[in-house]
């Protein structure tokens, strides 16, 4: 099978690629394993201080919606941090004292959101809190079995009972003028945060849960399915084996589903996450990328690789596939020219583009601009 | 003088010593109260194989350590029968090994009163199918498993149970004395920082390694010798039976299996007294232990390791012997009165994890003997609370009717004292721990009886983020609940970060593949999306 360019990764670097791309006319694919790090996405974009007009675009085609106002938010455990560009779930506010009164409603049983965390945070910051929970039959259900009663689950019942949660949270409410909900809001609708907030006589404020991320998960499923509507191929639940090169560029590659059936492409993008997504690979001996053997940056001896304070920042985080400056990776030194690496695989190695989502999306611009500034090869076929 | 903060005897060390100390005196009728500066079994009753020696081991060098041990061995499986798992165990001899060395000490522990009985290779790899297939000579011991956590915390509770006091993370700052007796002591709370007095006729310094510490501020001396030993837990159960090497006792020759996981020692390095309060495991012990390790069981080389830990052996110094290896484990029980002229102030020391059913009872007897008490030691066939029945199946059985599979855990994990666990409705019987399959009635159960301050302490009590995630979820499903049964939300918000920090303790001497995987995900998970 043949593309222009084959996207290994499906996460947000490998999707604003293959988006990009496609928008241009270029045909796509992408591998991807399933999961990826938008499954734990926290909400807010890191190290993005103000959109450009690229990721606007990118976000108002793919339909989801974001909002940018310098500021802080309301973390999970009580806590505030600064953020910017951030879903729309996420409540971005000017100082911790957002409020004056403040109502925390949790579903009965669930247990991957603090209300207890919450209500110390925000009493600490002077504002007084009561915490609710909401006994709804819709989420009784799943809660009879002992493991159920998670984040998605929980999401997946509230796409088609939100009504009823928001009729007990208007019965909870007294003279609140602020009510927090968990993040479990809008899983496949993504209209759903918006309605809710209408729909309550209070300002909503939605605070994240323990993975996964549903508001992530809803992201990555606008991405994907944008990448589709424009025609791009998205491979899900496959895996790259092997990599053919030849005279210094990639030829085509080997996926565990498509066996023989290779994929080729005159582009190929390398967007396979960190460590946990296993774009980067360890042994006691080394740090390497699986599908290429690409040159890899990294400390020498293992106890150079961690710092033993776990608050303090690791080493091994900055371990990272080496590019040269157009992001093409290095093989044996020498830099492998019709590949890019893009997103978490670049580890810290590129500073300049910033961490987390803000590395995906800068480092994806900048791939798909390589690609499209790169003269059309014609078609061999 | 008879006032609350005035009792019989006073023990120093929350491990097993202590513990089991405070149990027998507590059973004879005395007011006990027992202080720990730390948690239970923090020290060397924590951090150890978690081996029910059948006292093979020390049979051909230590004949009486190994007749302690099998001794101790019956006992235990009589009372403590919810705290440990009868699995048997084999002495393989290798190609490299000398198999004349099987005689000796087949001799030796029949001499100790150890059945020891040689087997066909093709058995002891029909038997235990992990093992190593080259191995050509076998014994089959009555080794087995302990949970040092369980058989601490069973202890304490029934020294409660007898009327006796406990304070956890309580730190002794100084000695009463009147005239040359100690009368009490003065101790600080870690958490609170209330300092307050506790008066008793005799104190027992039942504190490991640190009662060298505990000695020297008391004014006397008793010499000691640190011996750290590392080890590794696998994420995997790959040996139901214990796999010993049969040579003289050496580094990395003991693989136990216990719960779902199974656990690869030690080694014995002597270190500073200074270091006992932080010894950490090195890249060179964790490469011994996985070479060594596989040749007890090949297996294990792909293995997923969990977590790396070291404690320390509390040895009382007799030689200059370096490896501290050859050094008797026997019993040390001081009455400071006859050695020093210190009246009121006893030590127990020396010992294993295995006889300190035995050191409770020697202890015991010295402070009965100056107290003027005589009352006969019981503990050796009286169960301890949650040992009453011997199957944990059947107990679930009584309990439950027809139990869940987190409810049999629950019932392995306490014995009969799980009929204590709220259940039976779907709000208890949630799940925090899905590795372990422990629910909210068992946390809460733990935080109500079983003295839980912290999250950490909850770990080991519960086995709550013992499991293959290492706490991933489950210690924050923990904090939320603990932060709701004290009542003090940063306490459970610095709990967490304790409790991460002394995960990674673990995690970073073994940092490559999955388990460099998991702690970029608990970096992300932690830092970024809950911020803590």
């Amino acid at each position: 099978m043949r593309f222009d360019t084959v996207i290994i990764g499906g996460g947000l670097a490998g999707l604003t690629a293959g988006i990009c791309l496609q928008q241009e006319g270029r045909s796509c694919a992408i591998v991807s394993t399933g999961q990826n790090a938008l499954h734990f996405f926290s909400g807010s974009f890191e190290s993005v201080e103000a959109p450009t007009p690229r990721m606007s675009d990118l976000f108002t085609q793919a339909g989801i919606a974001v909002h940018y106002s310098p500021g802080v938010r309301l973390m999970p455990l009580g806590t505030f941090r600064p953020a910017a560009l951030s879903l729309s779930d996420v409540t971005l506010a000017e100082t911790p004292k957002f409020a004056r009164k403040v109502l925390i409603v949790n579903f009965l049983g669930y247990q991957d959101f603090f209300t207890t965390f919450l209500a110390d945070g925000l009493e600490r910051e002077g504002m007084s809190c009561r915490i609710a929970t909401l006994d709804l039959p819709e989420t009784g259900q799943i809660m009879s079995s002992p493991s159920e009663m998670r984040s998605v689950q929980i999401a997946r019942v509230m796409d088609r009972a939100w009504e009823k949660a928001v009729q007990e949270v208007r019965i909870l409410l007294k003279d609140e003028d602020t009510v927090i909900l968990p993040q479990v809001f809008g899983l496949n609708d993504s209209s759903v945060p918006e309605r809710v907030r209408q729909a309550i006589p209070a300002r909503v404020i939605f605070v994240g849960t323990l993975p996964p991320s549903v508001p992530g998960i809803r992201t990555q499923q606008l991405l994907k399915r944008r990448f589709e509507v424009l025609g791009g191929t998205y491979l899900s639940g496959d895996e790259v084996l092997q990599a053919h090169l030849h005279d210094g560029a990639v030829h085509s590659i080997v996926t565990r589903n498509l066996g023989s059936h290779y994929l080729e492409a005159d582009h190929f993008i390398l967007a396979s996450g960190g460590f946990f997504s296993k774009g980067l690979k360890s042994n006691p001996f080394q740090v390497s990328e699986p599908v290429f053997g690409l040159d890899v940056r990294q400390a020498g001896d293992r106890s150079a690789w961690y710092d033993p304070d776990f608050k303090a920042d690791q080493p091994y985080l900055q371990f990272g596939v080496e590019t040269d400056e157009a992001l093409h990776p290095l093989l044996g030194g020498r830099p492998v020219r019709n590949l890019y690496a893009i997103g978490s695989v670049l580890g810290g190695t590129r500073p300049e583009l910033g961490t987390g989502a803000g590395l995906a999306l800068r480092s994806a611009f900048a791939a798909a601009d390589g690609i499209l500034e790169s003269p059309v090869i014609p078609n061999e076929a | 003088m008879n006032t609350p903060d005035t009792f019989d005897v006073i023990i120093l060390g929350g491990g097993i010593t202590g513990a089991g100390t405070q149990r027998d005196c507590a059973m004879r009728g005395l007011r006990t109260l027992l202080i720990e500066r730390s948690d239970i079994a923090t020290g060397a009753t924590g951090r150890n194989h978690g081996l029910l020696h059948s006292g093979a081991r020390y049979a051909v060098n230590d004949a009486e350590s190994a007749a302690e041990c099998i001794k101790e061995n019956m006992i235990l499986r009589q009372i403590a029968s919810h705290c440990i798992e009868e699995t048997d165990g084999l002495f393989i001899t290798l190609p490299e090994d000398d198999l004349g060395y099987q005689k000796t000490f087949v001799e030796s522990c029949r001499r100790a009163g150890i059945d020891a009985q040689v087997i066909d290779p093709d058995l002891a790899r029909r038997l235990e199918p992990s093992v190593n297939p080259d191995l050509i000579g076998a014994v089959r011991v009555p080794d087995g498993s302990v949970d040092p956590f369980r058989l601490c915390a069973a202890n304490m509770l029934d020294a409660k149970l007898h009327g006796g006091q406990v304070r956890l993370h309580t730190e002794v700052t100084g000695f009463i004395r009147e005239g040359d007796a100690i009368t009490g002591v003065h101790t600080v709370n870690r958490q609170t920082g209330e300092k307050r007095d506790f008066h008793a006729p005799v104190v027992v310094n039942a504190c490991g390694i640190w009662g060298h510490r505990m000695a020297g501020l008391a004014g006397v001396n008793v010499g000691m010798f640190p011996a750290k030993g590392a080890l590794l837990i696998f994420a995997h159960r790959v040996n139901n039976l214990v796999i010993n090497r049969c040579r003289k006792p050496s580094n990395a020759d003991i693989l136990v299996p216990g719960d779902t996981v199974c656990i690869i020692g030690t080694t014995s390095t002597r270190i500073p007294f200074e270091e006992c309060d932080s010894v950490a495991v090195t890249p060179e012990e964790v490469d011994l232990l996985i070479t060594e390790g596989a040749k007890l069981a090949p297996s294990l080389s792909s293995t997923r390791i969990l977590r790396a830990y070291a404690g320390v052996r509390p040895l009382v110094s007799a030689d200059d012997d370096p490896s501290g290896r050859n050094i008797s484990r026997g019993i040390v029980c001081l009455d400071h009165e006859q050695r020093d002229g210190l009246k009121g102030f006893v030590t127990i020391t020396g010992g294993k994890l295995m006889t300190y059913r035995l050191m409770a009872e020697i202890a015991t007897d010295t402070v009965c003997r100056k107290l003027g008490v005589d009352k006969p030691c019981t503990t050796a066939v009286t169960p301890l609370p949650g040992s009453e029945e011997k199957s944990y199946e059947a107990v679930a059985k009584r309990i439950w009717e027809s139990p869940s599979m987190a409810q049999k855990a629950a019932a392995a994990r306490l014995g009969t004292s799980a009929e204590r666990i709220r259940s039976g409705n779907r709000l208890d019987d949630a799940l925090v721990c899905e590795c372990e399959e422990v629910s909210v009635g068992e946390i809460e159960n733990a935080v109500e009886r079983l003295d839980v301050s912290t999250l950490t302490d909850l770990r080991r009590r519960t086995r709550v983020g013992m499991g293959t995630c290492q706490g991933e979820f489950c210690a924050c499903r923990a904090a939320g609940l603990l932060a709701r049964a004290h009542g003090c939300t940063a306490q459970a918000r610095a709990d967490l970060q304790d409790f991460i920090q002394e995960r990674w303790k673990g995690n970073f001497p073994i940092g490559w593949g999955d388990t460099l995987r998991e702690a970029e995900y608990t970096q992300w998970v932690y830092k970024h999306v809950l911020g803590l």
